[in-house]
């Protein structure tokens, strides 16, 4: 104790007084171009090269022993918890019920010039049967493809003109189309949205036509690895349930779905009370609940509701793996996944903290070896990865919760232990610094994503999907503030401790330890 | 709402809490130390926290109140230091902010022997400095939840942090010290030089941005020849001193710029003048010159495709407005893509090249109009890729098209129309977003030294017209041809042969 007290004492009297550093600080900057060339002291004349080499690295030493404090008044490496109230202000959020279900959401920033409105939708992939699986992504494809009133042509031109944007996408729950516009244009796209979702033609040559494309898609996606791994792992993780299916489903569908199916599919899941209008930017509510009123009126009030659906056939993990060696592929990829939780459950905001801490890595990140994540540290400072990345996906009753690397076949044995042993550490050590600089990445990132009006129309259609409302950021941040370290040790042993795992894997695998050994590594025999 | 799954996950709950209640039994010192929900009810397995499902709202929650639906935008707002370092920033409603310092500095000002350092710099970005280590670095940037990044180009270097507006102070003081104060260690030098030179092993997978590399070094003579990613013959010659140099001369006070977007301009002074008035101000480095000249460059590589761009000066640069939006509608009106891409409408599908090129051609792949505009100059032109046995054909059609975009009467209105929509709307929706706003701040004030606002630039789109159209196109096929290929190269006409294709009407 004393000692440090005078280490404390004796760096203090070596620091100069600001006014000193500041003379010494623009002396150091602007000669550090001489100092390699001609050293303030000159070596002895019979100073061997690398006697001046080590010269030239303890001058250099020396610019960083007296730092200046006027650039070290706010940082600290040391995570607090700050108090974010002041800038958690956004306009409001209206949600409007329509008689038939329909739901308009909007966020008005009437500043803006531009706006993004769009549909979402409670349904995809996971509402087929084996025989149907695809549908979904297929539907996507064709609503693009001509109306009663608009040719395809007619249609591409209009948004062209415009020069708008018209998307779509879907996943395994959601299935999204969207266009985003400038402000005087919102009325035409809602019309065109309207148009292509209750008056879509469906043509048998046009059907014919898309099914090329799709199996061409589906070529460029079995080219993204990681797609495919991800595919796998729910495959396996999922078998024998819906949420197994892909999205794009087997070519077989895809050259057999008809116009039926399509039309199926919509009249039983594009139903009112399973869709979101969103809008955000140029936007008033009032005039998109009366223009939705309007052109919204075709849609089917099937009562069934997703839950229900859900209920029906749920989505059940299962303890699993598959692998598939390929010597080829330089590099081998795996995931490795616990059953997580649904997005409404109060354990999942504690699950995006520790899909945080376990953090991501990249060879080419500018973090390096130093970043905070332990999991990271390790891949880093030993190099046994090529990439690493830990993932939280919610569905309506499930989820998955994992890691995903890419490494060399020759680390895959250290990688997996390391990513196990900081998985189930979850349990057992997490520190109070840790969960407080994890909170902190996680808040500034979700809301750090909301840069634009497509990101916060898809913010609001999502959350009103899945929670039913739109959880406004000084509620999103409570709850993250409510995870301590405890709470994460909590949640670990119910989600990892003595779980189940999945596994996919892919490339030269041969490496990679055995599904017993993984599953021995969800708890630790040793405190 | 989720009643059935609720109570079904409810059931599961039960028995993972009996489960952590054995297991417990055995751990109960470290539980005792942390547990913050009581420890009875922890060691039972039920929650430690009483948080309601997400579903539902959460109690005791105080909610700000909302923000009106308009809030005057802000104006970008001005300072210049005495030393020539210029502070600008607008405020905006989102409730993060981004900060970036761009400096007037690029690869043009490298000479032989530094080659490659601006490529160097952007991986020494956010390194040791002469205040804090890169550990420190890391972990302060991690401790607020921030993004770094660093980006070099050939005439602009930017630094730019993006958090939530509650770290401004830490975010500028962060963003100064490294690019004011780099330490350049030695082995953090060498570590990046590795990663440097993995980096130009790994460019041949990207032959579109070797080509455009191609065209600079090919098609000027001076300073835009310099390469941005270097070979390594060049790499191998950098350590930190050349580095130290290449600062100490480059970055100085009226060469930089301090951009912000969604931060309070006398809040920013307060922070950023104590760090940035010491900046020794010596007079801005004269810009060196750079002439077009036009030439050829192909590369053999295996790959059973040819990429190839045809290429000429766009007189004028940023500096000539005119010039510079009317090439940018050009783009927009010629526009391609390639022939199997994702989205939807509005990738510009009914841009010429798109409707008379990728349509009609299945053996093309790729067919896009280019432009990449610096002060002065700028070049234009096609950039394609295709099966190899089809280059001559495809190269004839690049022809044809940048003839006929020269040619009166070719273009009609409502493709121009088309395009300055697009064009108008591109800007519009690129500056919703805060980054590209803070960047479009920083990178206006080095070139205009002033922002200048968004409705001048839609206006001068709006000016376009044909004839500005067609003259442009004219004066560009006029110059010199820079041409460049990839790939297999055998079939690639020989440089006069396409030469002599403009000029012989």
């Amino acid at each position: 104790m004393a000692i440090r007290h005078l280490l404390t004492l004796a760096r203090r009297s070596q620091k100069p007084s600001p006014a000193l550093t500041q003379a010494i600080r623009s002396l150091s900057t602007a000669p550090a171009v001489a100092t390699s060339s001609s050293p303030p002291s000159p070596p002895p004349p019979n100073a061997m090269v690398y006697d001046r080499f080590a010269e030239a690295v303890k001058n250099k030493l020396k610019q960083l022993e007296n730092p200046d404090p006027r650039f070290l008044k706010y940082n600290s490496p040391h995570p607090t918890l700050t108090d974010h109230t002041s800038i958690l202000t956004s306009p409001l959020t209206r949600v409007t019920t329509l008689p038939s279900g329909l739901r308009v959401a909007t966020e008005s920033d009437l500043a803006a010039k531009t706006a993004t409105v769009g549909v979402w939708i409670d349904a995809g992939s996971r509402f087929e049967t084996d025989e149907t699986n695809g549908t979904a992504h297929f539907l996507e494809h064709m609503i693009f493809k001509g109306t009663e009133r608009r040719t395809a042509r007619e249609l591409e031109e209009e948004i062209e003109n415009m020069g708008g944007h018209l998307n779509a996408y879907t996943s395994r729950e959601q299935t999204t189309y969207y266009a985003k516009v400038m402000d005087k244009d919102v009325t035409r796209a809602l019309d065109i949205l309207a148009d292509i979702l209750q008056n879509s033609k469906f043509d048998e040559n046009r059907i014919t036509r898309e099914r090329d494309v799709i199996l061409r898609e589906m070529e460029e996606v079995e080219g993204q690895t990681e797609e495919v791994i991800f595919d796998h792992l729910h495959a396996t993780a999922f078998q024998y349930t819906p949420l197994g299916r892909t999205i794009l489903g087997p070519a077989q569908n895809i050259k057999t779905i008809t116009k039926n199916h399509l039309r199926d599919y919509i009249s039983k899941h594009y139903t009112a009370p399973r869709m979101v209008i969103a809008a955000s930017g140029a936007v008033k509510h009032e005039d998109i609940v009366e223009q939705v009123k309007k052109l919204f009126s075709k849609l089917s009030t099937d009562p069934t509701t997703t839950s229900q659906l859900v209920a029906k056939e749920p989505a059940i993990f299962t303890g699993s793996e598959v692998r598939i060696i390929d010597d080829d592929i330089p590099l081998a990829q795996f995931a490795v996944a616990f059953n997580g939780a649904s997005w409404t459950d109060p354990d999942s905001i504690a699950l995006m903290v520790m899909q945080t801490l376990l953090g991501s890595w990249n060879k080419n990140a500018g973090g390096g070896k130093h970043v905070g994540s332990e999991l990271a540290q390790r891949v880093g400072i030993n190099e046994i990865a090529e990439s690493m990345m830990a993932f939280n996906t919610n569905y309506k009753d499930t989820g998955l919760f994992g890691v995903y690397a890419v490494a060399k076949p020759d680390c895959l044995d250290d990688l997996a232990w390391a990513i196990m042993y900081e998985i189930s550490k979850l349990c057992y050590r997490v520190s109070e610094a840790d969960v407080t600089r994890a909170r902190n990445q996680l808040k500034s990132s979700l809301l750090l994503h909301i840069d634009g009006t497509s990101p916060v129309a898809e913010d609001i259609g999502r959350q009103l999907l899945t929670y039913g409302r739109r959880i406004p950021f000084a509620e999103l941040f409570a709850r993250i503030d409510a995870v301590d370290a405890s709470t994460v040790k909590r949640v670990a042993n119910r989600f990892i401790f003595d779980r189940d795992v999945a596994i996919a894997a892919m490339g030269p695998v041969q490496g990679l330890p055995d599904y017993n050994w993984f599953r021995r590594r969800t708890y630790w025999l040793r405190y | 709402m989720y009643r059935t799954t609720a109570s079904r996950l409810r059931a599961l709950k039960g028995c993972a809490g009996n489960r952590v209640l054995t297991r417990f039994a055995s751990s109960s010192a470290v539980a005792t130390s942390s547990s913050s929900g009581g420890f009875f009810s922890w060691l039972t397995g039920e929650r430690s926290s009483s948080l309601s499902p997400l579903d539902f709202p959460l109690k005791g929650v105080t909610l700000p109140p909302p923000l009106p639906d308009y809030v005057e935008p802000g104006k970008t707002k001005i300072t210049t230091l005495p030393n020539g370092v210029k502070i600008a920033s607008e405020t905006s409603v989102n409730p993060a902010a981004s900060i970036g310092l761009y400096v007037d500095c690029g690869s043009i000002y490298e000479t032989p022997v530094s080659f490659g350092t601006t490529h160097l710099l952007e991986r020494m970005a956010f390194k040791s400095t002469t205040n804090r280590s890169h550990l420190r670095i890391v972990r302060e940037v991690e401790a607020i939840g921030g993004n770094v990044t660093a980006s070099a180009s050939r005439e602009q270097m930017g630094y730019t942090y993006d958090a939530l507006k509650t770290y401004v102070p830490e975010m500028v003081e962060l963003l100064i010290d490294c690019v004011r104060n780099p330490a350049f260690l030695d082995w953090e030098v060498n570590e990046q030089l590795q990663k440097v030179k993995a980096e130009i092993g790994e460019a041949s997978n990207n032959p579109q941005a070797l080509l455009l590399e191609a065209l600079h070094s090919a098609g000027y003579s001076g300073a835009l020849a310099n390469p941005l990613l270097a070979p390594e013959s060049a790499i191998n010659r950098l350590n930190s001193t050349i580095l130290e140099e290449f600062v100490a001369e480059n970055y100085t006070a009226p060469q930089m710029v301090l951009a912000a977007s969604g931060v309070e301009h006398e809040k920013l002074l307060k922070i950023a003048e104590p760090l940035l008035f010491d900046l020794p101000s010596v007079p801005r480095t004269e810009q060196p010159k750079s002439v077009y000249v036009g030439g050829d460059y192909r590369c053999q590589a295996d790959s059973g495709v040819t990429h190839f761009a045809l290429a000429f000066e766009a007189p004028g640069g940023w500096l000539k407005e005119k010039e510079a939006m009317t090439l940018t509608v050009l783009q927009m009106l010629m526009g391609g893509g390639g022939s199997f891409s994702a989205g939807g409408p509005g990738k510009g599908m009914y841009s010429r090249l798109y409707l008379r090129v990728l349509n009609e051609y299945p053996q093309i792949q790729s067919f896009s109009a280019f432009n990449s505009i610096y002060n002065n100059t700028g070049i234009f032109g096609i950039q394609a890729t295709t099966s190899s046995d089809f280059v001559s054909k495809a190269i004839d059609i690049a022809v044809k098209e940048l003839i006929a975009a020269a040619t009166p009467g070719e273009v009609d209105q409502v493709q121009l129309d088309r395009a300055k929509q697009s064009t108008k709307s591109a800007i519009l929706m690129n500056l919703e977003s805060r980054m590209v706003a803070s960047e479009d701040i920083g990178r206006q004030i080095l070139t205009y030294g002033e922002r200048k606002p968004v409705d001048h630039f839609l206006k001068a789109v709006d000016e376009v017209t044909l004839k500005d159209v067609t003259s442009i196109s004219q004066k560009l096929i006029s110059s010199p041809l820079t041409m460049a290929s990839y790939g297999d190269v055998i079939y690639v006409p020989s440089y006069d042969t396409v030469s002599s294709k403009f000029h012989s009407q």
